[in-house]
């Protein structure tokens, strides 16, 4: 059972590996195809300065009705950051991504996703019990209806704006889509470093977003063939 | 002439005596017991009202820690969490499209989770704790009065209560943070409970006392009356803290803090008088039947009293009575034997009349001598009568004797016969001592003297019961006696001896004229005239008294004989 149920696991990240590999592919797709001139880029330093608001206080009252988070092993704070140009415009055909929101230990995995407009996600329940996705969101209001264990749920996303998810089930699962109608995005590896490359010159609003922040926004100059440095910092403290 | 009162009967006075005394101790038992039984009923509402506050501290505590649970949970709504969580990113985001369909959302999720708990108030404040919506019966003086911000601003401490006043109601509130798995918090489910008149009511009646809440030393919300109530916050302002007896709107009352939230107090007020009243009521029944039973009582025993005194001293006067009818004074009363008292009074009476009875018996000795010296002294005055009364007294006796008659009519005889002759005392000597025959004026003045004597005797009283033998001792059977000319039966049987006995002796006697003659003769002298001049059975009856008579007779001549004799020749 345990041998099976870890090769169905795999064979669930099997498609989101090479789905990130074929975003890859798409991120520079544009680069090399539909701008001759010189491509630009941004790349920089997310920190996140301060203790996040409204600091949770355990309750003894009433535990928490998550019983096994404190086992999992979770993301970094920082890959709940998203770093994206704000209204940058694209033209062109968006490349599209098809990642995963994994439901996992009563909890969405990976709490932030940034996709282009179109693009699906896939929500699959790995937890030997029953979840649910559903959003309020202006930008998608959807219910995909509880599902048990194996099952996996799809939707596209046709609107771009901030798609907030919730398990019916369980009432402390929240995870966010970012829907973006262009492919100027990105998200910080583990020591905050980010690159985004490909950005045609010209001078943007860079955002730093986190969920319990918002945006963080600073104007950048993008030169053509340079890659601009640009520092973002967040008051968002790393809870873990 | 008003009778002057008569004194009250016994029986009447046991009563009076009884009831007085059943009725005092009914009125000590009644004040002592109305005493006994309010101090009772004070330590019993004292001590129902700690019992009151411990339970109410209780329920209190576990009713508050119930609705934090109630939050706690509530505050797990997955949907109010979306809600308020995609309405502070969206805000972030930046775009504030939907916005008033997820606080539709959120208000009408609120609306129902208000429904099911009993908090006054349920409202959600954003991470920020701005209230964004709220709902419960007071869930739009919660909006109005922006509670939120205050509610921030207020200590809240590790129990997420806090104390708040909005729109003129003190709200006890428990405030519960929404979280998601990231550990963030995304908003706050307060839960506003009002500690006003609906609460206080909700205390009254889980402890059946009254409540009184009382926010910075200022009355709230309160179940007692308005005088009370004044009452009591007058007494807040001055009393020192641990007193716990008030007197409100003129009743006793005692009370406890039952639960302290930040600067406001509960109070649980129970009345001591109200509860004292019941029990006073019963008391009043129980001893109302008490006094009857007793009042009951009180009548049945004092008239057995009164039987036992007064039955005995009826028995006894009634024999006094039947003693003072009979005259027989001789016969000692009868003891009642119902007690020392009476049987001694008994004893007096009969130890008293015995004195009397011996001084009377004295006296009437002493009477008896005098009359017979008077007697004496009569005869004295002619020396053939000397000794005469005396004689005929003996001679009557004997008579009497014969025909058996009762020891009083006898000593009515003895002196009766004694006296005869007393009116006599009227006649001259000349008379009384003249040797030849009576002139009749002479006569006459003889014939006078029973009707004297008579007259004599009747001016004393002593000597009433003489009277007939004076008077009528010379009537004759055949009429021809005086003074009246009675006959036969008409003449009273003593007066007939006393004649016959007179007879006897005169003709036994000497005279001046002539020798006295035998007994013999005389005997047939007076049966000569028997039927006539004497009655038969007298005469019989003398006849034979002689025998025994005689003897005495000569006796009586012996001692007077000689100095009559002496008297006569000195005379």
């Amino acid at each position: 059972m345990q041998g099976s149920a870890a090769a169905r696991r795999l064979a669930h990240r099997l498609p989101a590996a090479l789905g990130a590999i074929l975003v890859c592919i798409a991120g520079f797709s544009p680069a090399l195809h539909s701008e001759p001139a010189v491509s630009g880029g941004i790349s920089g330093h997310v920190t996140l300065t301060s203790r996040m608001r409204g600091s949770p206080i355990s309750t003894s009252a009433y535990a928490s009705r998550s019983i096994t988070r404190q086992a999992t092993p979770t993301a970094p704070e920082l890959k709940s950051v998203v770093i994206y140009l704000k209204g940058a415009a694209f033209a062109g055909s968006l490349p599209l991504s098809h990642p995963q929101i994994r439901q996992q230990d009563e909890s969405f995995a990976p709490r932030v996703v940034a996709i282009t407009r179109g693009s699906t996600v896939d929500f699959p329940n790995f937890d030997p019990y029953f979840h649910n996705v559903f959003s309020l969101s202006g930008a998608a209001a959807f219910d995909l209806g509880r599902y048990p264990d194996g099952q996996s749920r799809s939707r596209q996303f046709t609107k771009a704006g901030i798609v907030k998810v919730y398990c019916h089930i369980h009432s402390q699962m929240s995870a966010t889509i970012l829907v973006l109608d262009h492919p100027y995005f990105t998200t910080p590896d583990v020591d905050g470093q980010f690159t985004i490359p490909n950005v045609p010159p010209g001078e943007y609003t860079l955002v730093g977003w986190h969920e319990r922040v918002g945006e963080q926004a600073s104007r950048v100059i993008v030169e053509s063939g340079h890659i601009t440095t640009a520092d973002v910092s967040l008051p968002v403290g790393d809870a873990r | 002439m008003s009778e002057p009162r008569r004194p009250p009967r016994l029986l009447v006075k046991a009563v009076v005596v009884t009831f007085g005394t059943v009725a005092a101790l009914l009125l000590l038992v009644f004040f002592f017991v109305r005493m006994t039984v309010r101090d009772q009923v004070r330590l019993t509402v004292t001590q129902n009202l700690d019992v009151s506050q411990r339970m109410l501290a209780a329920l209190e505590e576990r009713r508050l820690h119930e609705l934090k649970t109630q939050a706690q949970t509530l505050a797990e709504n997955p949907t109010l969490k979306a809600a308020m969580d995609t309405y502070a990113a969206e805000a972030s985001f930046g775009n504030g499209s939907g916005r008033d369909q997820l606080l539709a959302t959120v208000q009408r999720e609120l609306d129902k989770l208000s429904a099911r708990v009993e908090s006054d108030a349920v409202a959600l404040a954003n991470v920020d704790g701005d209230t964004i919506a709220a709902s419960g019966r007071l869930g739009s003086a919660w909006l109005r009065e922006h509670a939120d911000r205050r509610l921030a601003a207020a200590d809240t401490d590790a129990d997420r209560e806090a104390l708040l006043e909005a729109g003129g109601t003190i709200f006890r509130v428990i405030r519960i943070p929404l979280t998601l798995d990231d550990g963030a918090t995304i908003g706050w489910l307060d839960l506003g409970n009002a500690l006003d008149a609906h609460y206080a009511e909700m205390l009254d009646s889980m402890s059946r006392t009254r409540t009184a809440i009382v926010h910075a030393g200022t009355l709230v919300a309160t179940t007692l009356s308005q005088a009370q109530a004044r009452d009591f916050q007058a007494l807040l302002r001055t009393s020192r803290p641990g007193a716990e007896a008030a007197t409100l709107d003129g009743t006793s009352h005692a009370y406890r803090e039952i639960a302290r939230v930040g600067a406001a107090r509960i109070y649980a007020l129970s009345s001591v008088d109200d509860a004292a009243a019941e029990a006073l009521t019963r008391m009043n029944a129980v001893l109302a039947l008490l006094a009857l039973g007793a009042f009951a009582l009180a009548l049945v025993g004092s008239l057995l009293l009164a039987g036992l005194l007064s039955r005995p001293i009826e028995q006894l006067s009634s024999a006094i009575d039947r003693m003072a009818a009979a005259r027989d004074l001789s016969r000692p009363l009868p003891s009642t034997g119902s007690s020392r008292e009476l049987d001694l009074l008994t004893a007096n009476f009969n130890h008293l009349m015995a004195s009397v009875t011996e001084a009377e018996s004295k006296t009437e000795a002493a009477y008896a001598g005098a009359i017979r010296a008077l007697a004496a002294a009569l005869d004295a005055r002619d020396p053939y009568t000397a000794g005469h009364s005396e004689r005929v007294s003996t001679l009557s006796v004997g008579i009497g004797r014969v025909l058996r008659l009762p020891d009083g009519e006898i000593e009515v005889l003895r002196l009766g016969a004694l006296l005869h002759d007393i009116g006599k005392i009227g006649i001259s000597d000349d008379v009384l001592r003249k040797p030849g025959p009576l002139t009749d004026t002479e006569f006459e003045a003889i014939m006078e003297h029973p009707v004297v004597g008579a007259r004599i005797l009747r001016t004393i009283p002593f000597l009433l019961p003489h009277v007939d033998i004076v008077e009528l001792h010379h009537e004759r059977p055949d009429g021809l006696g005086y003074p009246k000319g009675l006959r036969g039966d008409d003449i009273p049987l003593l007066a007939r001896i006393v004649h016959v006995a007179d007879a006897y002796d005169a003709i036994t006697s000497a005279r001046a004229y002539r020798e006295g003659r035998s007994s013999g003769e005389a005997l047939r002298e007076l049966w000569r005239c028997a039927g006539t001049e004497y009655h038969a059975e007298i005469v019989g009856a003398l006849a034979r008294a002689l025998p025994r008579v005689s003897p005495m007779i000569s006796d009586l001549t012996a001692a007077i004989r000689p100095s009559a004799t002496t008297e006569v020749l000195s005379a």
